[in-house]
């Protein structure tokens, strides 16, 4: 082979073998304490487990479930296609980079609210995104879903389709057997958007 | 330093080829965050001219109204735009370096017209699985293996795996 | 550099000093009514390339199966693993966010199947579409035809694609990297994949001196 050749593969070789040697400084940004706290204010990391529920059943491929609890709790009863990562373990480079994954957004959950929102700080800390706690954890999951909760007062029709969506959810997660005669489809009010779409490459793409 | 003869015959070293092209792919994903193509603007041509032949046909085709019809634009696409490049940078090589002649390229065992037979059937069949596989070897296949696409990598695998299968088949039109 | 946007990790408001953009135009550095006119001067880039390094000869390109001439794999896996280092390199630097990149998805049905049809196509033709458009713009005839042929096959496709909707659809995988299917850093793989393609180039070489030459 011509020695022009050589250089040049050589030259190659080096440039690629850089990368691999090249140290992962940049990886974990820690986020300002003045931002961290604003996002502590602000409310928009929870989803209701209205909503993490319609989008269990939707399927939605956006939708990734961290079940913090231990590991025999995971296999007593956790929700459907959600991963169990202990708060322990939280902080591992697997995890971080299973946190980081573009196109999909994290929703955390525990027994309550408070293992969550540790979990949820340390995240966000790391200036990981898209990380969401369902409010009350298996706790309010529970008493929503399987249990039946009444509404207070009388109920708005909004109200009613949260009803029905959830006897629905029921017979989805459980199978009461209970005859649902309206859809699965609640109209919620809430402000906090829940994405469904991949995060905007700006560009199209494709072909 | 060889000197260029510039009888049609000088074609670039190709790894300087290589890096020249690969600039341009860098390039492309870093102004604009994708890569290049060329089947995506056959696929946006199309449904256009049949969006103005027969709209209807595009409203009822579960194809083509994902790109025409409504409210899309095929026609102002990244795509058509560079497919424009392609031509005009392509025909300023053959300027260059004297290539352009007007003829139908063939081993000299075949004739023309078989020659163009065959490039239209391949055409076609290329063209039916550009869709397909979303892309061709520029977008799917190069574009997709420079970051790294799992996809990507599997059509290049795919296309050139067959090719080499199917150009011994087909031995008899090349050499 | 100062700049106030939105971090892409974090998604908060607040300054930043370095500069971490995504590509140019999504984050607006260039307003994206440039888009097209970058398209263009790309796809000049991209057109002079081909054609220069003899793309627009059908019988130069399937030189590469049948071992006289070996340009379609030195020119594609330069390209190939040049962009990856570079956009890797860029990537450690700052200058990109990959996230923002588009990457081809994976449609493991369908991108075998199409992949298949497509070398076919490319073998009984002896272009891709890119090429193709090169050997038109200098007077190739068949070059043209094989374009012209890609808009029947495209239509084709269009019509009978309630047959192959469920295969389009089927196995996806989202934009999978090759990488993480075979559980190395991308930067580790585009290393293998470095020493591979030298491997290849070498070999390329060494099989044009042996193989018959053909006058095209």
């Amino acid at each position: 082979m011509e020695r022009k050749y050589t250089i040049l593969a050589i030259l190659l070789i080096v440039l690629a073998l850089g990368l691999v040697i090249l140290p992962r400084t940049n990886e974990q940004k820690e986020t300002n304490p003045k931002v961290l706290l604003s996002a502590i204010a602000e409310k928009s990391r929870y989803l209701t487990v209205d909503q993490v529920t319609h989008r269990i059943i939707e399927n939605d491929p956006t939708l990734l479930l961290i079940d913090l609890r231990t590991a025999d709790q995971f296999k007593t009863f956790a929700l459907p296609g959600s991963l169990n990562i202990t708060t322990d373990s939280l902080l591992s480079q697997a995890n971080l980079e299973l946190f980081s994954q573009p196109g999909k957004d994290k929703v955390l959950y525990a027994n309550a609210d408070l293992t969550s929102e540790k979990a949820w700080l340390l995240c966000t800390r790391f200036s990981l995104n898209r990380i969401y706690i369902m409010k009350g954890g298996m706790n309010e999951w529970y008493n929503t879903i399987v249990k039946e909760k009444s509404v207070t007062g009388t109920p708005s029709s909004a109200d009613l389709d949260l009803l029905s969506f959830r006897k629905a959810a029921r017979q989805f997660f459980i199978g009461s057997g209970e005859t649902v005669n309206a859809s699965v489809n609640p109209t919620i009010n809430e402000k906090i958007q829940v994405i469904r779409k991949e995060p905007k490459a700006a560009s199209g793409g494709g072909c | 330093m060889k000197k260029i003869k510039f009888d049609g015959s000088f074609y670039l070293n190709p790894y300087l080829g290589g890096v020249i092209l690969g600039t341009v792919l860098l390039l492309s994903f870093y102004i604009s965050g994708r890569g290049l193509g060329a089947s995506g603007a056959v696929k946006s041509t199309v449904a256009a001219t049949v969006n103005i032949i027969a709209p209807e046909h595009v409203a009822k085709s579960a194809y083509l109204s994902q790109f025409a019809g409504g409210d899309h634009q095929p026609m102002n696409n990244w795509l058509i735009f560079e497919v424009l490049g392609v031509l005009a940078g392509a025909f300023l090589s053959g300027i260059i370096f004297n290539r352009l002649k007007l003829k139908v390229e063939h081993s000299p065992k075949i004739t023309s017209r078989r020659r163009l037979i065959f490039a239209l059937l391949g055409g076609l069949i290329f063209g039916f699985g550009s869709q397909l596989a979303r892309g061709c070897t520029s977008g799917a296949a190069l574009s997709g293996m420079a970051v790294l696409s799992f996809g990507g990598y599997i059509t290049m695998i795919a296309i050139f795996g067959t090719a080499f299968v199917a150009a011994w088949i087909f031995r008899k039109n090349w050499i | 550099m100062l700049r106030r946007g939105y971090s892409v990790k974090t998604g908060f408001k607040h300054f930043k000093i370095k500069i971490m953009i995504g590509s140019i135009i999504s984050s607006g550095i260039i307003s994206p009514a440039w888009d097209n006119l970058f398209a263009v001067i790309l796809g000049m880039g991209f057109g002079f390339a081909l054609e220069s390094s003899g793309f627009s000869s059908s019988r130069k390109i399937i030189g590469t199966f049948f071992g006289y001439d070996f340009v379609v794999v030195k020119v594609f896996f330069t390209a190939a693993i040049f962009a990856s280092i570079g956009l890797l390199y860029f990537s450690y630097l700052g200058l990109v966010d990959f996230s923002t990149l588009y990457i081809q998805p994976t449609f493991l049905a369908s991108a075998i199947v199409g992949g298949i049809i497509m070398g076919v196509g490319f073998a009984m033709g002896g272009f891709c579409p890119g090429t193709s458009l090169c050997a038109a713009a200098v007077g190739r005839i068949d070059g043209l035809v094989f374009f012209g042929g890609m808009f029947i096959g495209v239509f084709m496709f269009s019509e009978a694609f309630p047959l192959f909707e469920s295969m389009f659809y089927s196995g996806s995988q989202g934009a999978k990297m090759i990488n993480t299917v075979l559980g190395i850093s991308p930067e580790m793989f585009t290393f293998l994949l470095v020493l591979a393609a030298v491997g290849m180039f070498m070999g390329a070489s060494w099989l044009e001196k042996k193989v018959k030459k053909v006058n095209y």
